[in-house]
């Protein structure tokens, strides 16, 4: 299989006397499903931004399908690195209507109509097509930012605690929907979370983080 | 509890005053029509709809485009000068339109100063024009834009500041670059507050007599000034107004509706500002620019330009004549100022005192004036005026009409929702238990408002002062009709110069315009100076 993503040693510091982040390291096969596990403020989120390209490291390197996208001298721009990122705060455009919402980094116009379609279908929101944000539910929300995410194909999704703002029993229904369609595209996932069940629902391989670093 | 109290009744009776010339001005509609209204219809009336049709949508697209490009600049990036043009940005609107086209034609024209100083430096003829001609439409389109553009600037600074910035980063994961972030994302999300901005630069530009009178351009506002003082036929020049402030109010609502959508904002509990990309070389040299161009052209070329003005008549300009305009011109609007603080601070406390929707749904009412082109308040004023002369000094012919009375009259009702708006957000910081607690310690309505409420607005009821005198100062077509025989004001005695095209002389009463102009502006310039969003990075 092909590793879709690569981490060396990697480190990144807000201030310049404190790492948030100290030599990470990270393989993710193509279709893996991985999560990292941790309390709040140990660094998962800046970890995520990191790989997305939205912050730059102070050391090391990351890697997407061999290319390299981070380092300390270059930064690949976050449009051009072909990954997905939902957060808790799902970031809907709240102007865009849903099917619009899920169009939005859809290229090419052909393929727009049936990429949508297949989605709202995949993620049972049919029915929401030309709602706005505010008039669906949490849930609805985030099925909404998921679909959006996997418009694009992304090479990589990464999930930065999607659920945590949810009702236990959404959650739960949440997991098993998500993760069966996850598993029919063949998705690659780095999940985030403080909430071990949901780890262990949503992936495969879990990962033990605490304060900037992975525990052995 | 007496139904009818003072404080019930006042909201009431200062909208009958307010709204009296306008309702005079719209029942000409259903009035005769001349046969001057005819010879307009057929001849004119085309042509003014369709310049003032071209001029507003002229303006439109300008200011749009300097109004939110400026914006996204000093938002989003960070370069050098970047804090300084923040709030330089709005330091245009301290330029009335006609004063940036008096400089215009004094420094464009074929023999301006700008011709003549490329023609000397290069050493070229005479008959050699260089910049082309500004006294048509499209040198309007661009006084206007140029001096009104902060109003859509400064709406979309804001509405761009509360934008967060994981919906950014959003677009920018689903293959937006940093320019498609700003036309297909940020700019359809400020859509309502741009728009809100755009509707008061269009009533602006509709109400403006001095910018096309010197242009000579045909609009509603010089046909109705030349169809009474040309044709003295009033009727028809009120039938003219009447149109006019059809249009004006149809703006005037749909300004209204955009506040009511107002922005879209995340709902997110987790908002957190963008974060400023830094800028080097050519990059921020253009962002320099894009922010120094408007600044340069709206502002700093017409200061330039009247002060080398200034300079010529070596201070000649410093006669009794322009003290006399100053001391008119500071004097009216000082009075207009707090008779303006004052009505707002009775107004907003009977609402507070006695609380009442209707109360409050009149009271909002009492703003619309500042929507109303001068010329037409003036107009209707005119007619009032008449109609009290002959209603209560039959005997004596004109005792109102042609007085201060009108003229301040005017005034008040075209800056009342200045003051209003100043001290109604005063009184948002009052907290209501104070009100109950004075109640409960045997307070009466005025020892509430003279003991409490007043020393407790001191900034509100000085700003609110402040902003009142800086636009009467400005205030044009209004006080040309309405001011008493012989009385001048620096913006009387700047027109008259202009139109006689004795700039050099116009140069003092305008920068004293401009100066007294920029009170407002530097309160503002403070507001933003604090209003820079705050990291809060977990």
């Amino acid at each position: 299989m092909n590793n879709i993503l690569e981490i060396i040693n990697l480190s990144h510091a807000y201030s310049k006397n404190e790492n948030s982040i100290t030599g990470i390291n990270l393989d993710i096969q193509e279709g893996e499903r991985v999560s990292i596990l941790g309390p709040s403020g140990c660094g998962k989120s800046t970890l995520l931004r990191l790989i997305a390209g939205l912050e730059k490291p102070s050391q090391g390197e990351i890697k997407i399908k061999g290319i390299k996208a981070s380092s300390r001298e270059n930064l690949l721009p976050p449009e051009k690195r072909n990954v997905g990122l939902v957060v808790q705060d799902k970031a809907l455009f709240p102007h865009l209507s849903v099917y619009s919402n899920i169009c939005f980094g859809i290229k090419k116009n052909k393929t727009k109509d049936d990429i949508a379609s297949e989605l709202l279908t995949l993620f049972k929101i049919e029915n929401l097509k030309s709602k706005y944000p505010h008039e669906i539910s949490g849930g609805e929300q985030q099925r909404v930012a998921l679909a959006r995410s996997l418009a694009t194909n992304p090479d990589l999704l990464m999930l930065d605690e999607p659920f945590s703002a949810l009702d236990k029993d959404l959650k739960e229904t949440l997991y098993s929907e998500i993760s069966l369609v996850f598993s029919e595209r063949k998705s690659t996932i780095l999940l985030v979370t403080h909430d071990q069940k949901e780890a262990e629902l949503m992936t495969e391989r879990q990962i033990m983080m605490e304060k900037g670093s992975f525990l052995e | 509890m007496n139904r009818f109290s003072i404080w019930r009744l006042l909201p009431f009776a200062v909208l009958i005053i307010f709204t009296a010339p306008l309702l005079i001005v719209l029942s000409t509609l259903f009035g005769s029509y001349s046969e001057n209204w005819f010879h307009l219809y057929e001849f004119v009336l085309a042509d003014y709809i369709i310049s003032s049709l071209i001029l507003v949508i002229g303006v439109s697209i300008l200011v749009l485009f300097l109004g939110t490009v400026t914006a996204w600049t000093v938002t989003t990036y960070n370069f050098k000068g970047k804090k300084v043009f923040e709030w330089a940005l709005i330091l245009p609107l301290a330029i009335p339109p006609y004063i940036l086209a008096y400089t215009f034609t004094g420094l464009f024209d074929p023999f301006g100063d700008a011709n003549n100083f490329i023609r000397s430096v290069f050493n070229l003829k005479d008959s050699t024009i260089i910049f082309p001609n500004v006294r048509n439409i499209y040198g309007a389109i661009v006084v206007f834009a140029f001096t009104l553009y902060p109003y859509v600037y400064l709406v979309s600074r804001s509405a761009f500041i509360n934008q967060s910035k994981s919906m950014q980063e959003a677009a920018r994961l689903l293959g937006l670059n940093q320019l498609e972030v700003f036309y297909k994302l940020a700019l359809p999300l400020i859509r309502p507050a741009a728009i809100g901005g755009m509707m008061l630069v269009i009533m602006e530009t509709l109400s403006d007599f001095g910018a096309v009178d010197h242009f000579a351009i045909q609009t509603f506002t010089t046909g109705i000034f030349r169809t009474w003082y040309g044709l003295y036929d009033l009727q028809t020049a009120m039938q003219l107004a009447s149109l006019l402030l059809l249009t004006v109010g149809i703006f005037y609502f749909i300004e209204r509706s955009s506040r009511g959508d107002g922005i879209y904002t995340s709902n997110n509990s987790t908002f957190s500002p963008n974060e400023e990309v830094n800028l080097t070389g050519l990059k921020a040299l253009t962002a320099f620019l894009v922010c120094f161009i408007p600044i340069f052209i709206g502002f700093l070329l017409p200061i330039v330009e009247l002060s080398l003005w200034a300079y010529e008549v070596n201070l000649g300009f410093f006669n009794n004549k322009f003290l006399e305009n100053s001391i008119n011109t500071l004097s009216l609007s000082f009075l207009t100022g707090l008779i303006c603080a004052a009505l707002a601070l009775l107004i907003n406390f009977s609402i507070r005192y006695k609380p009442s929707i209707l109360v409050g749904r009149f009271s909002a009412l009492l703003s619309i004036g500042y929507a109303v082109p001068g010329l037409i308040l003036a107009v209707g004023m005119v007619q009032l005026l008449v109609y009290l002369d002959n209603l209560a000094f039959s005997g004596f012919d004109i005792v109102l009409t042609g007085s201060l009375l009108g003229l301040v009259l005017a005034y008040v009702i075209k800056t009342y929702a200045l003051a209003n708006s100043s001290i109604e957000s005063g009184y948002e910081r009052i907290s209501y238990s104070l009100d109950d607690s004075s109640k409960l310690l045997g307070s009466t309505s005025w020892n509430m408002l003279g003991n409490i409420h007043i020393p407790l607005l001191k900034t509100s009821i000085l700003t609110s002062v402040l902003l009142v005198m800086s636009d009467v100062v400005k205030e044009l077509p209004a006080t040309l009709i309405l001011r008493p025989f012989n009385f001048e004001t620096l913006a009387v005695s700047t027109y008259i110069y202009a139109s006689e095209e004795r700039m050099i002389q116009a140069a003092a009463p305008a920068i004293a315009i401009v100066l007294i102009g920029l009170i407002p502006i530097v309160l503002l310039s403070k507001m933003i100076r604090s209003s820079r969003p705050i990291e809060n990075r977990e």
